[in-house]
């Protein structure tokens, strides 16, 4: 008969046991969706650098560009988006783009700086709102797996919000890919768009164009955004992942760690009971022999 | 054998097709275009429709939806919203724009 200190022990044991193989699953799922989000990122990238590459062209063609949306207005109202993921269990992942985000908040309004807030990601929705910002639009359950139809749909609002001169700028607060090992949170200015630097040797290049290069860049921008906007909600769905897999392996670790020292713990007690037992036994004998 | 030129099919998600060609021909919103090597410099519009790419290991047809195409030193790129390569021949690419269109007006 197990005395009430064993059984606890081997209670704990079992429940640590039970978080270990949870833990242990996310792990292996995210583990098998980083590959997969890693190689979107990089699917994606040659459709971004060739747009830059046709503005530039466009630029070096007609000697300077001019659209609205090239314009560097004064910025009375900054337009911020935060994008985060839906669920947790990512280490710090959600905490230092939060965090990134609103000490600039915190600096335009110091500066006198109105700020309209955007959030992807029920993580951002709740820890701002909990701090009583007000937030504009939110888009929820689109980090997991990023279509370019969220991309597209988050950049369209945006645009609208900076044409019809709601806010003055765009910044972006996302966490930007490095490696499996590093995912940094990054601002990112969306609006207005900084036109690519032209190229050193680039000399002008009689372009036909068809229809006019107002026409055209009015098609390219919006495509632009929306590309641009795809492709940060792809590097922060990888950095989601990436970031879950290493917090769900240090969890693992930890459980193990735990197990081991939970299963040690047992054994003592175990072999403290049966000493207990023995000395009783034996103390029974002698006095019997005794008497 | 005439003279190639590279061409690179590239959509947000993706680049579909990449490859040496002879000869392209796409609709823009001006009209269908043909391109030979050479071709002097161009950034036009791309409407809903077959593009063809006569390459030295056969032919590529695929179906699109929006964009731009760029001629520059010889070297042809097609920024599409959608594509898909098409199995068959043009009516096959000219059914997958369309129906790329209707996706495409689905979603907003």
């Amino acid at each position: 008969m197990a005395s009430a200190e064993l059984r606890q022990i081997r209670r704990r044991i079992r429940s640590v046991e039970s978080t270990m193989k949870i833990t242990r699953a996310m792990e292996l799922i995210a583990t098998a969706r980083i590959g997969k989000a890693q190689a979107r990122v990089a699917a994606s990238k040659p459709y971004t650098a060739k747009m830059t590459e046709v503005i530039r062209n466009i630029a070096a063609a007609s000697g300077g560009l001019t659209h609205p949306l090239f314009e560097v207005r004064d910025l009375a109202t900054v337009g911020v988006l935060v994008v985060t993921s839906d669920r947790g269990l990512a280490g710090a992942y959600n905490g230092s783009v939060i965090r990134l985000a609103e000490h600039h908040v915190v600096e335009h309004r110091e500066a006198g700086r109105a700020v309209r807030l955007y959030v992807v990601g029920k993580k951002a929705l709740t820890y701002f709102r909990y701090r009583r910002y007000q937030i504009e639009h939110s888009w929820l359950g689109v980090t997991d797996t990023p279509t370019y139809a969220d991309g597209r749909g988050i950049a369209n609002v945006l645009l609208d919000e900076y044409m019809e001169g709601r806010v003055d700028g765009v910044e972006v607060y996302t966490t930007r890919y490095v490696s499996a090992l590093t995912q940094v949170p990054e601002r990112y200015r969306l609006l207005p768009i900084t036109p690519p630097e032209a190229e050193e040797e680039a000399t002008p290049v009689g372009y036909t164009f068809e229809p006019s290069p107002e026409e055209i860049l009015d098609r390219l921008l919006p495509r632009y955004l929306e590309g641009s906007m795809f492709g940060m909600l792809l590097e922060a769905s990888a950095s989601e992942h990436a970031a879950r897999r290493r917090a769900m392996k240090a969890a693992t670790e930890n459980a193990e760690e735990l197990t081991r020292i939970l299963t040690r713990e047992a054994n003592q007690a175990r072999q403290a009971e049966i000493t207990t037992e023995i000395s009783e036994i034996v103390g029974g004998a002698e006095a019997l022999a005794r008497g | 054998m005439a003279k190639t030129f590279r061409v690179d099919v590239v959509t947000p998600e993706s680049v579909i097709w990449s490859g040496e060609a002879e000869m392209v021909s796409a609709r823009t919103t001006e009209g269908d275009i043909g391109i030979l090597a050479d071709h002097e410099p161009t950034m036009a519009a791309l409407a809903t429709g077959a593009v063809k790419i006569l390459g030295p290991e056969g032919t590529v047809t695929a179906g699109i939806h929006g964009g731009f195409l760029q001629i520059y030193r010889n070297q042809v790129t097609l920024l599409t919203d959608r594509a898909e390569i098409a199995e068959g021949d043009l009516e096959e690419a000219r059914r997958l724009a369309a129906a790329l269109r209707e996706a495409a007006a689905e979603e907003t």
